[in-house]
């Protein structure tokens, strides 16, 4: 804990009347906790300013405040895992749902102009080449900012197609190609020589990675988590490779496989094991090819598994059931040795792993056997390196370990993405890549070329009304469901209309509005607490400061004698205003606090 | 400090009105408060049917009378829902904004019913059967002698369609693999009681026959009300299209309590769930069974009173395991007639 302080009238406290720009730790750590999606989001993506562009209907700016954190917004709009919303101030206890986030960064990506103009912050060029492995998520992200900085940029991929995992990886319902495809070209345009078909490796016509580092300034692996982790069993199939049995796969190579263009056959009865997005889009594509009965089974329970509860519910729209507290241990097969069932303990719930996710035990002797015919194994993806000629220093679970500058043990190699986090979520990748870019460039130029700080400007009078609050979360519009196989390719989900995408767009409480009064004007006349519609407007004695000298706790009094200040608690401020237009000596002032970077 | 414990029941059904009475003998002393989202006291929504045999007031139905809770001291709070549990400071929070402390916790809040998702779009169009509104709802949408579409089955649907049939309506069942939960029929025992269920007078369809159902809308005028139609392009017409596909435990408020939950609160053969304070009983939990080695489900009015009357003894210290009193196997009757022991609640 750090120390305690009345609230002073220092310049990072004052409400503001011009825009002004503050490295002050209290601000940067105001936003750090005041806008708790933003801080979520793994590019930090300023939500609440393309939201509240969506409210102005101006789709191509929100689409642009998306893009200055992430280059493939109508991407993520589609398929982002959603950090964000399970932190939206929105969702807490008494506040009613999360604001769709993710939906409406699609929607500015749908809704933008036809002719809509980009905007880059180029720096002149350098004169550094730097090659660039893999052309996934981590890999464009890196590669698009490290060609901003003005770098000449190659990058070689394996498959005919960039993208990765999401060309390879996410079926198309999910995510339609052309999307793709528009974004990635966008994000690759500025002088981005990409170069597909090729491998990097050690093998004939193959192209190794102590090549590419005499050839290029700095090289950069981002090839991500391409193997499928084996499914542990036990008993005689400890040491089979279970792929030896006709009806099973693994799921990374079932999807990649058909995303090559592969034509893949299930059987009638499925069983998908795993809890993730692959094993997820497993089961639907396996509906889809004519399955009858897909049947994702877990190790743990419903609850703990990482994918929104919309994916869960459209999954299980299709016909597809999830059965928890289950660990597979054996196969079962008949007597032409094709696949008869999966063998599975009952498990019980254990404790927390350090990532968060659930442990699950299994039950000695509750072993029983689950009938089906097909049988995908989507339990996790690891990292390959034994393309890499140059072996660089790895963790316990086999990703790259990085120094601070984001270089892995070999001079001038960084790493991102997958390749250094393990088996992560797009957007993960996205705002690693960006961020090794950055730590990229720092290294080639001698210094760091940008800053964080936080752009402070003025707002006249509240940009929410009250009635905003009871706007339930609108609703995401998909296929019929006999489309759905019709048509197997067809995104599932059809998009918001503008009118719905703004009623959305209001639920947000702009969570970058500083609410502030000023205490020297203040009457204490209390009738801001009388209307406050939560516990938000507080009599304090104090306030903490953090370590970093941001803003803590607020001590809270309720002795006249002993308050020093009367001050809003952002924390539980839903920004609805009603203070403001309530003060009769106008002491309340709103200031747009907004993390921006800074040229040094 | 107090020493006088607080009880908290959430639900009053039965497994939570068994649970207060066990609780307010065994534990004079404490503070015993039930907590239900209902505006009715306890009735038996067993006896719902006999809403279509013309008993209509609501009161016929209640259990209790209207003094049983005062004079035993039950603080009963209805119309009122449980938000939010946090097991770590032993509160819960109602959707009012009032919290509640506690000192042990019995989660009694039962099950509705379980809609498939693929029909879920369509359930402004359906008819529930959940409590005594729903009840008078679709008495009130079904003509002397209409026509009612139950989907599913499941043993609630196939007790309601007895009284149907009784009372002259005609019944189609549309039937699939829930027709009769929870019972485990094997498939080559179904042909029989699907035919034992014609015999009864219930027009049966196997929706695979048809494709599996498409979809369900209203009716054009002059016709029925409700129009179901296949995925072969047949149709079905009547006046009541009712979901019966089992049940689903009614626990939204206990995730994030720190009770382990699958489908239903898990809970060790005394009933008490992975957090020490808190019990379960009824069809909100799965109940370990040491036998089968695997979390069960237990459902039947005489199992979920023996729950609620165990779990209230294992919170007052009896250390007792839990042992199921009904038998579950479906039956044909002499006369060729379907029956199941859970309908034996009169």
């Amino acid at each position: 804990m750090g120390e305690t302080s009345i609230p002073s009238a220092r310049a990072a406290d004052e409400p503001t009347r011009e825009v002004f720009i503050s490295d002050d730790p209290r601000d940067l750590g105001w936003v750090r906790k005041n806008v708790p999606c933003q801080s979520a989001c793994p590019a930090g993506t300023n939500v609440p300013a393309y939201i509240r562009s969506i409210v102005e209907e101006q789709f191509g700016a929100s689409y642009e405040i998306n893009r200055e954190a992430n280059v493939l917004p109508g991407v993520l709009g589609r398929i982002c895992s959603r950090p964000c919303e399970s932190k939206c101030r929105h969702g807490w206890p008494g506040n009613g749902e999360p604001v769709a986030i993710c939906h409406l960064k699609r929607v500015a990506a749908d809704m933008k102009d036809a002719g809509h103009r980009i905007t880059e912050r180029l720096y002149a060029p350098t004169g550094k080449r730097i090659a660039i492995v893999g052309a996934g998520p981590a890999g464009v992200s890196a590669a698009h900012d490290l060609s901003l900085f003005g770098h000449d940029v190659v990058m070689l991929e394996r498959e005919q197609r960039p993208g990765g995992m999401l060309r390879y990886g996410i079926p198309e319902f999910r995510l339609p190609r052309n999307i793709l495809d528009t974004e990635l070209h966008n994000a690759l345009r500025l002088g981005v020589q990409l170069k597909t078909g090729v491998e990097v490796g050690n093998g004939s016509g193959q192209i190794p990675v102590t090549r590419l580092m005499a050839e290029y300034d700095a090289v950069l692996l981002a090839t991500g988590c391409m193997a499928a982790s084996p499914l542990p069993l036990s008993g005689e199939w400890k040491e089979r490779d279970p792929r030896d049995v006709p009806g099973i796969e693994y799921g990374l190579d079932f999807l990649v496989e058909m995303h090559r263009g592969i034509n893949k056959v299930v059987g009638r009865k499925v069983a998908v094991i795993g809890a993730g997005f692959t094993a997820l889009d497993c089961a639907r594509v396996a509906a889809r090819l004519g399955a009858q009965d897909v049947t994702i089974h877990i190790r743990t329970a419903e609850e703990y598994i990482p994918v929104p509860s919309e994916e869960l519910f459209e999954l299980k729209r299709e016909g597809i059931r999830i059965k928890g507290l289950r660990s597979p241990v054996g196969l079962v097969v008949d007597e032409q040795g094709k696949l008869a069932g999966v063998e599975f303990a009952q498990n019980r719930l254990g404790g927390f792993r350090e990532s968060g996710r659930r442990i699950a035990i299994p039950i000695e002797g509750s072993e029983f056997v689950e009938p089906c015919d097909t049988a995908i194994i989507a339990i996790g993806q690891q990292t390959v390196h034994d393309f890499n000629d140059l072996p660089v220093q790895l963790d316990r679970w086999k990703n790259a370990r990085l120094g601070e500058n984001g270089m892995t043990s070999q001079n001038g190699v960084f790493a991102a993405g997958d390749f250094v986090r393990g088996a992560s979520t797009v957007v993960q990748a996205v705002g690693h890549g960006r961020e090794i870019a950055r730590r990229m460039d720092a290294w080639l130029m001698g210094r760091e070329r940008r800053r964080q700080v936080v752009r402070i400007s003025p707002v006249a009078e509240p940009l929410r009304e009250r009635a905003f609050d009871f706007i339930p979360r609108q609703h995401m519009p998909t296929l019929p469901l006999e489309q759905r196989t019709r048509e197997a390719g067809k995104e599932v989900e059809t998009g918001m209309d503008d009118a719905a995408a703004r009623q959305e767009a209001k639920r947000c409480y702009l969570c970058n509005l500083r609410y502030q009064i000023d205490v020297d004007r203040c009457i204490y006349c209390r009738a801001c607490i009388e209307v406050a519609p939560r516990n938000c407007i507080k009599l304090v004695s104090g306030v903490e400061i953090g370590s970093d000298g941001a803003y803590g706790k607020l001590l809270e009094t309720k002795e006249w004698n002993r308050v020093g200040a009367i001050w809003i608690d952002n924390n539980e401020c839903i920004r609805c205003g009603a203070c403001y237009v309530v003060c009769p000596v106008k002491c309340i002032s709103i200031s747009r606090c907004e993390l921006s970077e800074e040229e040094m | 400090m107090s020493t006088v414990r607080h009880h908290v029941v959430i639900g009053s059904g039965v497994a939570g009105n068994q649970a207060a009475e066990t609780l307010r003998q065994q534990d004079p002393a404490s503070r015993v408060t039930m907590i239900t989202t209902s505006r009715l006291p306890f009735f038996n929504r067993y006896d719902l049917p006999r809403v279509f045999r013309g008993e209509r007031d609501w009161r016929n139905f209640i259990i209790y009378p209207a003094d049983y809770y005062r004079k035993n001291r039950i603080a009963l709070r209805r119309a009122t829902k449980v938000v939010a549990v946090d097991s770590a400071n032993r509160t819960l929070s109602l959707e009012h904004k009032e919290t509640i402390a506690y000192d042990t916790m019995l989660v009694a809040s039962g099950a509705g019913a379980y809609l498939p998702e693929e029909l879920s779009e369509f359930r402004p169009l359906m008819h529930g059967f959940g409590g005594f509104k729903d009840a008078i709802r679709v008495a009130d949408a079904l003509p002397e002698g209409g026509h009612a579409i139950l989907l599913g089955g499941d043993t609630i649907g196939l007790d309601l369609a007895r009284t149907l049939l009784d009372t002259g309506h005609r019944v189609t069942l549309v039937a699939g693999p829930h027709t009769f939960w929870p019972h485990e029929v094997a498939p080559e025992a179904r042909p029989g009681f699907i035919a034992a269920l014609e015999r009864m007078g219930i027009a049966v369809i196997e929706a695979a026959n048809r494709g599996g159902i498409a979809g369900i809308a209203q009716g054009a005028q002059g016709l029925s009300p409700r129009s179901l139609t296949f995925r072969d392009g047949s149709e079905l017409h009547g006046d009541v299209v009712m979901p019966f596909f089992g049940i689903t435990p009614s626990l939204d408020f206990m995730l994030g309590s720190g009770a382990d939950i699958e489908r239903g609160l898990l809970v060790n053969p005394e009933l008490r769930t992975t957090n020490e304070a808190i019990w379960a009983a009824g069809d909100v939990c799965q109940i370990w069974t040491a036998s089968a080695r695997r979390y069960t489900f237990y459902h039947g009015w005489k199992n979920v009173r023996a729950m609620g009357e165990l779990a209230a003894r294992n919170i007052v210290g009896a250390g007792e395991a839990w042992v199921p009193i009904q038998d579950e196997s479906l039956i044909l009757t002499p006369d060729g007639r379907v029956h199941s022991p859970f309908w034996e609640y009169q």
